[in-house]
């Protein structure tokens, strides 16, 4: 090669070197222009011109130094960034809501930032430092920013038993129990009921076929275009527990000829004394009769029936039991009337109360329902079924199972499906690959999946088994919060140690009180040790609490202390042996450790203290505020009218000292009474006896 | 030559550029109750609901067990106890009674009652059933529902913008 060949040579080589050390150089220059441009530093520039503009700028750029921000939690595995551009989240001076984002401070709540970090609570990726790593769904982050309107989520996953803080968690739990979801999915920390829906294998006692085609086909609910929920033509925001399967033509005449022929054990007809069935067939007031006799023993407390008031049809009754208003086209009368005396004979895990019913009762009050309670036109769509043929028996029969309805059903000799539908306790924690969206059309988030999954499950699965729920919005969003809590143990965000453990205490109490407390369900509505009802008082220290003969007089004729409440104690017909009895376990077994009843009399009282006691009552407490006595005074505490044949003397101390120490859930304030002052009130509120004997008018709350 | 400093100046724009090209976040939809702890139905106007914050949502448990039953006309139990008492106490969303007052004011009459503040003993004083977290929780929902809304004293310095 000549040399000016090679000379030629080196100069390529030479400017190809050059060009590629440039190129060199302007790769490595492009890292810290990277960093220089990055957002964290757009934003920590900007906090420190807004801090300027502040006047307490001194206090807010105290901690402040350009560069990553991190929290770092190692027992948790925390390991959080976010404060780099979040750095105002702890200066209590920016917590309004004039504060520009991402400067804006954390409103206030009782875990702090420092111990737990954020991404525990909100999600998203803690260790990114780009806005949209962070918050979004990136290739390599699947666990996007929760929306803080299902932020209590987070709270469930460490706090399983319910605290009062997460109203929207708890009433989302609440939902998932009440529309027995637990039937097909097994559900972190919710547990299976005794039953979920009614036992079927006597139900062809109960219900014609016509019947069980128009519930399987229309469970009572149409829903309008607005969403509106109607229950027998009413709108309403208490849906029945049974939804709506997709059933077609076939299937329906299927299980209705199945169910239909279910008549194994049919219970055993009562006879009505042919005399009251005489005295009351011809009287016109019959039906009249019945109803009265529905509302004295109060019904309602637990059924609803549709009554217009002012001019609009609405369901007025409680919801534990079943609506009501058409129930006359929906039993046959002969079961009713067994039902009516004793429905643990039909149904072992009723919790409808087994009442003494008087013959007079029974057969008026059944007239009532049978005859009144009644829509014509119920069957009127239900196509001419016959009686059943045998293949369409033996295709219900089959499909009882396939469609999983002996997932709450229970039928004797089927046996039950647990977890028909697919495990839920860690679908709070999957991620989008994870799930399956099919066609619908909405955004790729956990938390639209689980909102479409529950509002149209066919939506997202054309093939899905699983039945059709009418929710509003309010109770999608809660139900959604609740199962975004269940992460399958909380192993993954490692505080499992943290987890504070759901509670089930039971009060199955023996003996003779306990078979009385099993005859009329005493907890369904009241609460005893932590376990039972809220709808009525806890009863947990009623011993305590009440005199033995107010607790007699009380059962055997409740009345209501309470003006404003529609709610009342149903009469159940006790005899007095029953009434002493439970009297007897209440005043032994349900008392308080903070009330001594040996330690103040009624003969400690002079008439001095009380006439002290009437005048702190009336002038410097204002008591009548809120209590009622007599005719005059407020609605929010019981009627004192009655209290000194009610309460017990060293309750009425105890409780003018710290009601909360008494019923934590008391709205009455603590006050500074001295104890002289406390003593005058007792005093004075031990001398209020109604004249009349107190059975006659005694009290509910 | 030519060549190479247009392949040079290639390389070197794309490298400005390049950063540039990440997908630009979506500005997220201005759902105040997508971004809210709890809700309050507007008593004026039910279509409305009040988006509330942690510690406004606490007020509003507390208001629901503790003074419900005479700060508003209708209750869980029910009739109202407002209509009973003289003078008549105000409903909690009454802003055009209630904004005046200062925090530290309702917060005072709440723990301390009525009669310490020389107003009617008819209000209890509460600073012995409730904490002094839940007063404060009760005042920021008070000031969250309140009809006219209510503004916050004006802070000093201009406001500022991020952008």
């Amino acid at each position: 090669m000549a040399a000016e060949d090679m000379g030629k040579v080196s100069k390529r080589l030479r400017i190809a070197f050059a060009i590629s050390s440039v190129i060199f150089l302007a790769v490595l220059a492009v890292s810290p222009v990277k960093d220089y441009l990055s957002e964290w530093r757009h934003y920590q520039n900007g906090y420190a011109q807004f801090a300027e503009s502040r006047p307490d700028t001194k206090t807010l750029l105290a901690d402040f130094h350009v560069g990553i921000n991190q929290i770092w939690v190692p027992k948790m595995g925390v390991v959080d960034r976010c404060t780099t551009c979040h750095l105002g989240i702890t200066q209590a001076s920016l917590n309004d809501s004039s504060v520009p984002e991402p400067y804006r401070a954390h409103s206030y709540i009782p875990h702090h930032v420092e111990d737990w970090g954020c991404v525990v609570c909100h999600r998203g990726q803690g260790r990114a430092t780009e806005v949209s790593e962070a918050h979004e769904t990136t290739l390599a982050w699947e666990r996007p920013i929760l929306p803080i309107s299902d932020i209590q989520a987070s709270c469930g996953v460490c706090h399983r038993a319910d605290i009062p803080e997460t109203p929207r968690l708890n009433h989302g739990r609440e939902l998932l129990t009440k529309f027995n979801c637990v039937g097909c999915h097994h559900l972190e920390g919710i547990e299976r009921p005794a039953m979920l829906g009614p036992d079927l294998t006597n139900v062809g006692t109960k219900v014609s076929r016509a019947w069980i085609y128009k519930w399987l086909n229309e469970p009572r609910t149409l829903t309008d275009a607005q969403g509106n929920v109607t229950v027998d033509g009413v709108v309403t925001g208490n849906e029945p527990r049974m939804p709506k399967f997709n059933l077609d033509e076939k299937e329906l005449r299927g299980l209705s000829a199945y169910l239909s022929s279910l008549q194994s054990h049919p219970p055993e007809p009562y006879k009505i004394n042919p005399a009251v069935v005489a005295k009351w067939q011809k009287n016109p007031d019959t039906v009249q009769r019945g109803e009265l006799r529905f509302r004295q023993m109060f019904c309602s407390d637990c059924h609803a029936l549709a009554m217009v008031r002012a001019g609009t049809t609405e369901l007025i009754g409680g919801d534990i039991g079943p609506e009501l208003t058409k129930v006359g086209s929906k039993v046959k009368p002969d079961w009713l009337i067994s039902w009516l005396r004793d429905p643990q004979a039909y149904l072992p895990n009723a919790i409808m109360p087994r009442y003494h019913w008087s013959d007079e009762d029974l057969y008026t009050v059944s007239q009532y329902l049978t005859t009144r309670l009644t829509d014509p036109d119920l069957l009127s769509d239900v196509p001419k079924l016959g009686p059943a043929p045998q293949d369409e028996i033996a295709l219900g029969k089959r499909l009882f199972v396939e469609k999983g309805c002996s997932s709450c059903h229970v039928i004797e000799g089927v046996p039950v499906q647990k977890d028909f539908g697919p495990d839920l306790s860690g679908l709070g924690s999957k991620t989008v690959s994870e799930l399956y969206f099919g066609n619908a059309k909405i955004p790729h988030t956990l938390v639209s999946y689980i909102e479409a999954k529950i509002s149209d499950p066919h939506s997202v699965n054309p093939a899905a088994r699983m039945p059709q729920y009418h929710l509003t919005q309010a109770d999608l969003d809660d139900i959604t919060t609740a199962l975004l809590s269940m992460n399958g143990g909380a192993k993954r965000l490692e505080v499992a140690d943290l987890t504070v453990p759901q509670k089930h205490p039971e009060f199955h109490p023996a003996g003779e009180f306990g078979k009385l407390y099993d005859r009329y369900k005493c907890s369904v509505c009241h609460r005893f040790n932590g376990y039972g009802g809220t709808l009525a008082p806890d009863l947990s220290y009623e011993g305590s609490r009440a005199q033995r003969q107010w607790i007699i007089n009380f059962l055997k004729n409740p009345g209501t202390l309470r003006p404003t409440l529609t709610v009342r104690m149903p009469q159940f017909n006790m005899t007095d042996e029953e009434a002493g009895t439970i009297a007897d376990y209440l005043k032994t077994a349900m008392q308080s450790p903070d009330v001594d009843l040996s330690s103040v009399s009624a003969k400690d009282f002079t008439p001095q203290m009380a006439a002290l006691g009437k005048q702190l009552y009336e002038v410097k407490y204002q008591c009548q505020s809120c209590h009622t006595i007599g005719s005059a005074g407020g609605y929010v505490g019981p009627a004192l009218t009655n209290v000194a044949n009610w309460m017990t003397p060293a309750w009425i101390e105890a409780w003018l000292k710290n009601p909360q120490a008494l019923d934590p859930q008391a709205i009455e304030p603590r006050r500074d009474f001295t104890p002289q002052e406390i003593q005058a009130m007792t005093a004075y509120l031990l001398t209020l006896k109604q004249a009349r004997p107190a059975g006659a008018s005694g009290g509910a709350r | 030559m030519r060549k190479a400093a247009l392949a040079l100046a290639l390389v070197a724009a794309s490298l400005v550029v390049l950063p540039a090209c990440k997908r630009a976040s979506p500005a997220p939809k201005p759902n105040p109750l997508r971004q809210a702890y709890g809700t309050q139905q507007d008593w004026n106007n039910p279509g409305h609901l009040f988006p509330l914050d942690y510690q406004q949502t606490q007020g509003k448990r507390i208001f629901y067990e503790k003074c419900v039953w005479c700060h508003a006309d209708s209750t869980p139990a029910g009739p109202s106890n407002r209509s009973n008492l003289n003078p008549t106490p105000p409903l909690i969303n009454d802003g055009a009674t209630l904004n005046p007052l200062s925090d530290a004011y309702l917060e005072n009459v709440i723990t301390l009652g009525g009669a310490a503040m020389g107003k009617s003993a008819i209000m209890p004083p509460w600073g012995r059933t409730l904490t002094q977290e839940d007063i404060r929780a009760l005042v920021a929902y008070i000031r969250a529902v309140a009809q006219p809304p209510y503004q916050r004293p004006a802070q000093p310095g201009p406001r500022y913008s991020t952008r």
